[in-house]
């Protein structure tokens, strides 16, 4: 068949391939490589099949590529989430659960659909009442205090502190998550928002993460997935923005 | 709602980019194409350019993590190391010659500035590499989407078969005799 002495079998082939994904018991493994020692033609047969495989792997991948590339949202020209971030409103932090009220009049300028959803329902999260002086919390409290202000950054840089020590912490992840939404950093937020979702649903705050991260998905321009995620949240604001995702 | 969809921790990630997870692939890929493209226009790019450095950025980070060559250290790990790998890419396209010359991108000039940065035994890999990835593309489709559906997407035999509703020997035939193709193909190329 092959114009080479390089015949494999199809057990050995096989074998080969088990060598090469790592499914080998020591013992093989052990047999297996006094082999590739002692004979040079094997090992150049072996590292032969290795590439194809890689490259098999990598033309498929590839190939996949331009299938992906078409599932990137169109970029949006207009970045009109600036103003309303600013609106930081501090006034009464009720369980930090309650959010926004959904500006009512929308405007159908030349924005797309789901920026425009995003800049009248965003409203960045009040944060937590930091009456508390707890010592060991004091860090996070701390951060809060800055993250009311509207310092996100340095918010973010300290919860982001405490995250890596903490790494399943929901608390500081879904607020890390909200921070970056705040900071417009739709990019880094949806990570930590992702993760908070992912915890046990006693989080008090799953409603509310769920809502945030349906926008932050929102923002991104993926709407099947600020679909999903927003139609999991109980919170008012959610309830009404999922009828207008769905219409 | 795809629990698995959304890579959380970095070493999920990994894990999911060596199994080829195509959802997760896909988010990996989707989420972190902006930056690069806003990068590349500001940079005298364009959004083809932007596309194609990407692409190969891309498949650069998921060979690296398949072949353990980058283990991620903290939370956003792997999106920065393509980030900065695309980055470099492009620095390298803007130095070449051929891109101050034509100021268009062909692969040729991408090809161009990739050999002259590696050493020769890279190479010699690399053209191994690419001789296996053109046969591969140019392998009839039946035996293309069996290879792939076994060696990328990673199912087994068994599903295979039973998807194809034929044997499991039979499947498992077929596989050798396409790879037994593939060879012949590459060896030819030779």
């Amino acid at each position: 068949m092959l114009k080479d002495n390089s015949d494999i079998s199809k057990e050995l082939l096989e074998i080969i391939e088990r060598y090469i994904n790592g499914s080998m018991t020591t013992q093989e493994l052990k047999d297996f490589n006094q082999l590739l020692e002692l004979d040079d033609d094997f090992k150049i047969k072996v590292a032969d099949i290795k590439t194809m495989l890689t490259g098999i792997e990598t033309q498929s991948l590839k190939e996949q590529l331009d299938e992906f590339h078409e599932d990137i949202p169109k970029t949006f020209i207009k970045k009109s989430v600036d103003k309303t971030v600013r609106y930081l409103n501090l006034s009464k932090m009720a369980a930090a659960a309650a959010i926004i009220i959904a500006v009512g009049s929308i405007w159908f300028f030349s924005t797309p659909e789901n920026e425009k959803l995003y800049t009248n329902y965003f409203k960045p999260d009040p944060g937590l009442p930091t009456t508390m002086s707890s010592t060991d919390n004091f860090d996070f409290y701390d951060a809060m205090v800055k993250y009311k202000h509207g310092d996100y950054n340095i918010a973010i840089e300290k919860w982001q502190a405490l995250v890596e020590r903490k790494p399943e912490n929901d608390t500081l992840n879904y607020f890390l998550g909200v921070a970056h939404l705040a900071n417009k950093n739709v990019i880094d937020a949806i990570p930590f928002l992702e993760r908070t979702v992912q915890s046990k649903d006693t989080f008090p705050l799953i409603n509310d993460a769920h809502y945030y991260l349906g926008l932050a998905y929102l923002k991104e321009g993926n709407t099947e997935l600020a679909r999903i995620h927003i139609g999991l949240s109980n919170t008012n604001d959610a309830k009404e923005l999922i009828l207008k995702l769905t219409d | 709602m795809g629990k698995s969809l959304h890579l959380l921790s970095q070493s999920e990630l990994v894990f999911a980019i060596k199994s080829n997870e195509s959802d997760v692939l896909k988010h990996f890929y989707t989420t972190n194409y902006k930056k690069i493209e806003v990068l590349i226009l500001k940079n005298s790019g364009s959004v083809e350019h932007a596309k194609d450095i990407y692409q190969d950025a891309f498949i650069t980070v998921w060979t690296h993590v398949k072949n353990d060559k980058f283990t991620p250290k903290n939370d956003t790990a792997l999106q920065g190391y393509l980030y900065t790998i695309a980055k470099n890419k492009w620095t390298d396209v803007l130095r070449s010659k051929s891109f101050k010359n034509s100021k268009s991108l062909d692969y040729e000039a991408l090809t161009f500035v990739k050999d002259e940065e590696q050493n020769k035994n890279e190479d010699l890999e690399n053209n191994k590499l690419k001789i296996a990835m053109l046969a591969f593309k140019n392998l009839g489709q039946p035996c293309k989407q069996l290879l792939s559906t076994f060696y990328f997407d990673k199912k087994s035999l068994k599903d295979i078969a039973s998807e194809l509703q034929i044997e499991e020997t039979t499947a498992r035939n077929k596989k050798y005799r396409c790879m037994e193709k593939l060879r012949a193909m590459v060896l030819a190329s030779k």
